[in-house]
C-alpha cells in the first residue's frame, strides 16, 4: 500500500519534471531553429517567388537545377558517411582496444584533420593533384612528370576523398569515446567464456556502440551533403554541382527564391535519411554501459599485425594532416604560388606595408583587421562553445531521460535540423529572422549577439549528438538511487550526470569551438565589417588572389584549434583511459 | 544623469543640423568646405568591390589626417546582398559604396532607395554626362578575352570569338561560372544582345550564314556551342588569370578576365594580354560606380572620400586615383590622359554595357546557362 503510494508519487514527479523540461527545451529549439527556417519557407511562398518551386521541380531547368545536383549530393553523403565510419572506426578501435604502437600519437593525430578547414584541404589537394585541365600552374605530381587524369584531379572522386579525410576524425572522436566506455565486465565475461576477438567485436562491441556509429554516420552524412567549399573548388572545372553549390550560386546571382527552394528540399531529403537513422537508435531500449562498477579490460594483442596496422594508420593520418599543413605553410611563405618551395619570405606574416607587394597590405601581425578579427573569433568560439554545450546538455539529458512521448522525438528531430541546412542558407535565414527588429527587440544585424545565437543554433546538432551518445550510456540506476535518497533535479544533474558525462560534453565543446572558429559558410553572410571573423577575412584574401595572407590566417586558425584541443586533452587526461598504458 | 541628457541633446542637435545640411548644402561644397565638417565626423566606412581600397585608405589618411577611412573589400554581388540586409535591419554601416554590377545596382539599390547619387562639384564639369547619371562612374572596368603573350609572341591566337567553339579550343577556354559571378552573366547577356554582330562574325569565320539549329538567336547559339566545346568554369578571376597567364606553358588556354589584371603580371608570374582584335568584340567594358549610402552616418566625410577617389588636380589624379590609373582601367575624367601602356579607349573594341538593356534579359540568360551545365 505504502509502496504503491510512493510509486504513484514518484511517477507524478517524473511526469511533471519531464513535461516542464521538455516544454522549455522544445520552446528554446523552436526559437533557435524552427522559426528562422519557417521564415525561409514563407519567403518562397510569396506571390513573386512561388514560381521558384516549379522551376526547380518540374520546369525545363529542373534537371540541371535540382535532379543532377541531387544525385551528386546523395552519392557524396552515402560514400563519405560510410568511409568515415570505416576509417574513424578502424582508428578508434586501434587506439582504444589494441596494443598498436604509438597509440597516443595516433589518437592525437586522428583528431586533427577536422580542424583543418575543408576548403584548405581542397586547396591542398589541388596543389598536389591539379592537372593541366584548367591550364596555369599544375600540381606537384603533374610537375614531377605524372600524368594526372581528370577524374583524379577534379570532380566527384577528389571531393569524396577530401571530405572523407576531413570528416573521419569526427567519426574517430565519437567512436573512440563510445568504445572507451564499453563495460569491461561484458568483455571479460566473454573472454572467460572463451569468445574470440571477432565474436567479442560482433557480439558486444558493435551492438553497444551502435548509437555512436549511427550518430557518426548521421553527422558525417549531413556534413558532407551540406559542405560547400570542397565541391565548389574541386567540382566546378568539370561542372559538377551539388545542391549546396547550386544554392550558393543561386543566392550569389540574386535568385534567392530558387536558392531557398533548393535549400528547403535539401533539408527535407537529408531529414528523411536522418530520420531513418534515428529510428534505428531509438528502436533499441537501453544503451547504458557506464554502470556503477567496472574497470578496464586487457587490450587485444595484435601480434604480428602491430606494425603493419601502425603503418597503415600513420599513412592515413599523414596524408590527412601533415601534408595539407605543409602545403598551407609553404604557400603562406612563397611570394609566387608557382614556386611553392622557393624564395620564401616572412613578409606576409611580419612585413610592414610595402606598396610594391600585395597592394600594400601589411603582414598579418601589423594588420588591424586581422587582429580585430582574431579577438572576435576567439570570443565567438568560447561563447558558442559555452552556450552550445549548455543547450546541448539540456536537450540530450531531456531526450535520454524522458525518452517517451512526441516531445522528446520532436526535440531530437529539431536538434538535427541545422545539420541539413547549408551554413550559407542558415546564415541567410538568420538575417531574415533577426536582421530586422521584432516588436520591441532591436535588430541584431551586425552584432556579436547575432553571431553567437546563430552559431549556437547551427552547431547544436554536434553538442546534442556528442552529449547524447555519452548521456545515454550513463546508467539510469545511478540517478535513480540519488532520486530515492532525495536529491533534487539540479543536484542530480550536477552531481551525477554532468561529472559522468563531462568527457563527452567537453569533447562536444571543443568540437563546437573548433567548428565555429574555422567555419566559413555560416558566417559569410552574417559577417559585417564591424564584426569580422578570421575565416571570412581569410576567404576574402583568397578570393582576391592574396593566397599567402589567406594561408597565413588559416595556419593561425589551425594553431588555435590544435592548441584548444591540446589544452582540452590535458584537462581531460585523467578521464581518458584509452590513452593510458 | 544631467550629463547624459546634455550629451544626448548635443548629439541630437548635431544630428539635426547635419541632417539639415545634408539636404542640399553638402552636395554643393568643395573639398575645402567639406574638410572641417568631415574632421568633426572623424571617420567613414567604404564598401569597395576591389582590394585596391587598401591603398586608397592609406593615401586618404595621409591627405586628410584625423579622418579614419575604413575600407572593406566586398564583392559587388555580396555588397548588394549586404546593403539589402542592412536596410532591412535599419542599420547603416557603409557611408560610401564603390561597386560594379550596375544592372543589379540600379534596380535593387538605387531604385529601392538604398543608395544615393553624388557627383563632387569640383570635377563635375570634367566627367561626361553619361558617367554622371544615374550614378557617378569613376572608371570603366572590363571582362575581356585574354591570352598568354609569352606563348603567343606574335599576338592573340584567336581572331574571332567563334573560333572558341571549334575543336582547336576544346577544353581550352576558361571563365568564371556566370551563375556565380554577376559580371560574367553580364558578359553572356551582352553576347546575346549583340546577336546581329555575332551572326556577322559567324559568317566571317565559317563562310556561311549561321544555322541557328533551334537556338533563339546567334548569341544563344554561341553560348550553347561554347559550353558544348568543354568550356572550363572556375571560381574566381584569379583562377582564370593563373590558368591563362602563368609563365612557362606550352599550350595555354585563353579566358575571359579583367584587362587590368595585367598589372599583376610581374608580381604573379603571368603573361596576360588582351585579345583586342578579336571579332566581333573581346568582351564587355562596364562602369565602376561611386555612391553614397541613402543616409550616411558621416555625410561630409563620405562626400570628401568620393571627391578624393575622383583624383586631385595633378596630372594623373594624384594618390586618390593612383591605384586605378593602371593599364586596363579607363578613368572617366576627361582631363586625365589615357594610360600609356593600355589600348586607348577609342581603339578598345569591347562592347559598352548598357545596364538598362542588360536587366531586361539577364535572368533569362541565367536560365539558359543553367540548362547548358
Amino acid at each position: 500500500m505504502a509502496d504503491a503510494a510512493m510509486g504513484m508519487q514518484r511517477r507524478r514527479v517524473l511526469f511533471q519534471q519531464g513535461t516542464v523540461l521538455k516544454a522549455f527545451v522544445l520552446a528554446l529549439l523552436i526559437a533557435l531553429i524552427v522559426l528562422p527556417l519557417i521564415r525561409t519557407v514563407m519567403f518562397t511562398l510569396q506571390p513573386d517567388t512561388i514560381k521558384a518551386w516549379s522551376d526547380v521541380l518540374t520546369g525545363r531547368l529542373s534537371t540541371n537545377l535540382f535532379y543532377k545536383p541531387l544525385g551528386n549530393t546523395l552519392l557524396i553523403g552515402v560514400v563519405v558517411a560510410t568511409g568515415c565510419i570505416l576509417l574513424g572506426g578502424f582508428l578508434a578501435w586501434l587506439v582504444v582496444m589494441t596494443n598498436v604502437p604509438f597509440r597516443k600519437t595516433i589518437g592525437v593525430m586522428a583528431t586533427l584533420p577536422f580542424m583543418i578547414p575543408s576548403f584548405a584541404a581542397a586547396l591542398a589537394w589541388g596543389s598536389l593533384f591539379r592537372n593541366d585541365r584548367v591550364g596555369g600552374q599544375v600540381g606537384w605530381l603533374q610537375g614531377l612528370g605524372f600524368d594526372i587524369p581528370d577524374w583524379l584531379a577534379w570532380g566527384i572522386v577528389p571531393t569524396l576523398i577530401v571530405l572523407t579525410l576531413h570528416y573521419f576524425s569526427l567519426a574517430f572522436t565519437i567512436i573512440a569515446a563510445a568504445l572507451a566506455t564499453v563495460n569491461s565486465d561484458l568483455i571479460e565475461a566473454a573472454q572467460i567464456a572463451g569468445a574470440k576477438g571477432q565474436r567479442i567485436f560482433l557480439g558486444i562491441i558493435l551492438p553497444v556502440t551502435t548509437p555512436a556509429l549511427v550518430a557518426t554516420g548521421s553527422l558525417c552524412f549531413a556534413g558532407a551533403v551540406s559542405n560547400f567549399a570542397t565541391p565548389a573548388l574541386l567540382g566546378l572545372p568539370v561542372r559538377m554541382q551539388t545542391l549546396s553549390t547550386r544554392l550558393f550560386g543561386m543566392i550569389e546571382v540574386g535568385q534567392v527564391g530558387r536558392g531557398y527552394v533548393i535549400g528547403i528540399l535539401l533539408v527535407l531529403i537529408s531529414g528523411a535519411f536522418l530520420w531513418a537513422g534515428n529510428r534505428i537508435v531509438s528502436g533499441r531500449r537501453s544503451y547504458a554501459t557506464i554502470t556503477g562498477k567496472g574497470g578496464r579490460a586487457k587490450r587485444f594483442d595484435l601480434r604480428g599485425a602491430r606494425w603493419p596496422l601502425f603503418v597503415l594508420a600513420m599513412a592515413i593520418l599523414v596524408l590527412s594532416t601533415v601534408v595539407p599543413v605543409i602545403v598551407l605553410t609553404a604557400s603562406s611563405l612563397a611570394p609566387s604560388s608557382a614556386n611553392l618551395f622557393s624564395n620564401w619570405t616572412l613578409h606576409y606574416w611580419l612585413g610592414q606595408s610595402d606598396p610594391s607587394l600585395a597592394q600594400g597590405i601589411p603582414g598579418i601581425i601589423y594588420n588591424e583587421d586581422i587582429v580585430r578579427a582574431l579577438t572576435v573569433t576567439l570570443s565567438l568560439g568560447l561563447a558558442v562553445a559555452f552556450t552550445g554545450m549548455f543547450v546541448g546538455l539540456l536537450a540530450s539529458y531531456t531526450t535520454a531521460r524522458f525518452r517517451e512521448g512526441w516531445a522528446s522525438a520532436a526535440i531530437t528531430q529539431i536538434s538535427f535540423l541545422p545539420l541539413l541546412v547549408p551554413g550559407i542558407a542558415f546564415g541567410a535565414a538568420y538575417i531574415a529572422y533577426l536582421g530586422a527588429p521584432i516588436g520591441p527587440l532591436p535588430a541584431l544585424y551586425g552584432t556579436f549577439m547575432l553571431l553567437v545565437i546563430a552559431g549556437t543554433a547551427y552547431l547544436l546538432p554536434f553538442s546534442v549528438q556528442t552529449g547524447r551518445a555519452v548521456i545515454q550510456q550513463v546508467g539510469g540506476e545511478l540517478e535513480e538511487s540519488a532520486r530515492i535518497t532525495g536529491a533534487s533535479f539540479a543536484r542530480r544533474l550536477l552531481a551525477i550526470t554532468v561529472p559522468l558525462a563531462i568527457r563527452g560534453l567537453t569533447a562536444g565543446g571543443i568540437l563546437i569551438f573548433v567548428k565555429i572558429v574555422r567555419d566559413l559558410s555560416l558566417v559569410v553572410l552574417l559577417f559585417t565589417p564591424t564584426m569580422p571573423v578570421l575565416s571570412v577575412v581569410a576567404y576574402r584574401y583568397a578570393s582576391e588572389g592574396f593566397g599567402q595572407f589567406a594561408n597565413a590566417i588559416t595556419v593561425i586558425i589551425l594553431f588555435i584549434s590544435i592548441a584548444a584541443s591540446l589544452i582540452a586533452n590535458r584537462l581531460q587526461s585523467k578521464s581518458q583511459p584509452w590513452l593510458k598504458n | 544623469m544631467r550629463f547624459l541628457t546634455v550629451t544626448r541633446l548635443g548629439a541630437i542637435s548635431i544630428f539635426v543640423s547635419t541632417a539639415a545640411i545634408a539636404g542640399g548644402h553638402l552636395n554643393e561644397m568643395g573639398p575645402d568646405e567639406l574638410l572641417p565638417l568631415a574632421q568633426q565626423e572623424g571617420k567613414l566606412t567604404v564598401y569597395s568591390f576591389t582590394s585596391r581600397i587598401g591603398k586608397v585608405e592609406k593615401a586618404f589618411e595621409e591627405a586628410y589626417p584625423g579622418i579614419d577611412l575604413q575600407g572593406f573589400d566586398i564583392s559587388s554581388t555580396e555588397q548588394i546582398a549586404r546593403l539589402k540586409a542592412e536596410a532591412q535591419a535599419g542599420v547603416t554601416n557603409a557611408d560610401v559604396v564603390y561597386i560594379s554590377d550596375t544592372p543589379v545596382v540600379l534596380s535593387e539599390l538605387l531604385e529601392a532607395g538604398l543608395i544615393a547619387p553624388y557627383v563632387p562639384p569640383r570635377v563635375a564639369d570634367r566627367v561626361p554626362a553619361q558617367y554622371k547619371s544615374p550614378l557617378l562612374a569613376q572608371r570603366l572596368s572590363t571582362k575581356v578575352l585574354m591570352y598568354n603573350e609569352e606563348a603567343n609572341p606574335d599576338g592573340a591566337p584567336v581572331r574571332n570569338l567563334w573560333e572558341l567553339t571549334t575543336p582547336d579550343w576544346t577544353g581550352r577556354v576558361v571563365m568564371v561560372d556566370p551563375l556565380q559571378r554577376g559580371d560574367y552573366l553580364d558578359l553572356m547577356t551582352e553576347i546575346v544582345l549583340r546577336s546581329d554582330e555575332m551572326a556577322t562574325a559567324y559568317e566571317a569565320q565559317f563562310g556561311s550564314a549561321i544555322d541557328l539549329d533551334g537556338a533563339a538567336n546567334a548569341g544563344e547559339k554561341f553560348i550553347s556551342d561554347l559550353f558544348a566545346n568543354d568550356l572550363i568554369l572556375v571560381g574566381s578571376t584569379d583562377d582564370v588569370n593563373a590558368a591563362v597567364g602563368a609563365l612557362g606553358q606550352d599550350n595555354p588556354p585563353v579566358g575571359f578576365t579583367s584587362y587590368s589584371d595585367r598589372r599583376d603580371n610581374e608580381e604573379e608570374g603571368w603573361a596576360l594580354q588582351v585579345a583586342n582584335a578579336v571579332e566581333p568584340a573581346p568582351g564587355i567594358i562596364f562602369p565602376a560606380v561611386l555612391a553614397l549610402a541613402a543616409e550616411p552616418n558621416n555625410p561630409a566625410a563620405a562626400r570628401l572620400a568620393i571627391d578624393f577617389l575622383m583624383g586631385d588636380e595633378s596630372e594623373v589624379g594624384g594618390p586618390g586615383l593612383a591605384p586605378f590609373y593602371v593599364a586596363g582601367d579607363y578613368v572617366t575624367r576627361t582631363d586625365i590622359p589615357p594610360h600609356p601602356d593600355a589600348v586607348p579607349l577609342d581603339e578598345f573594341t569591347a562592347w559598352r554595357l548598357d545596364p538598362a538593356k542588360t536587366t531586361t534579359i539577364r535572368a533569362e540568360i541565367g536560365d539558359l546557362i543553367l540548362t547548358l551545365q
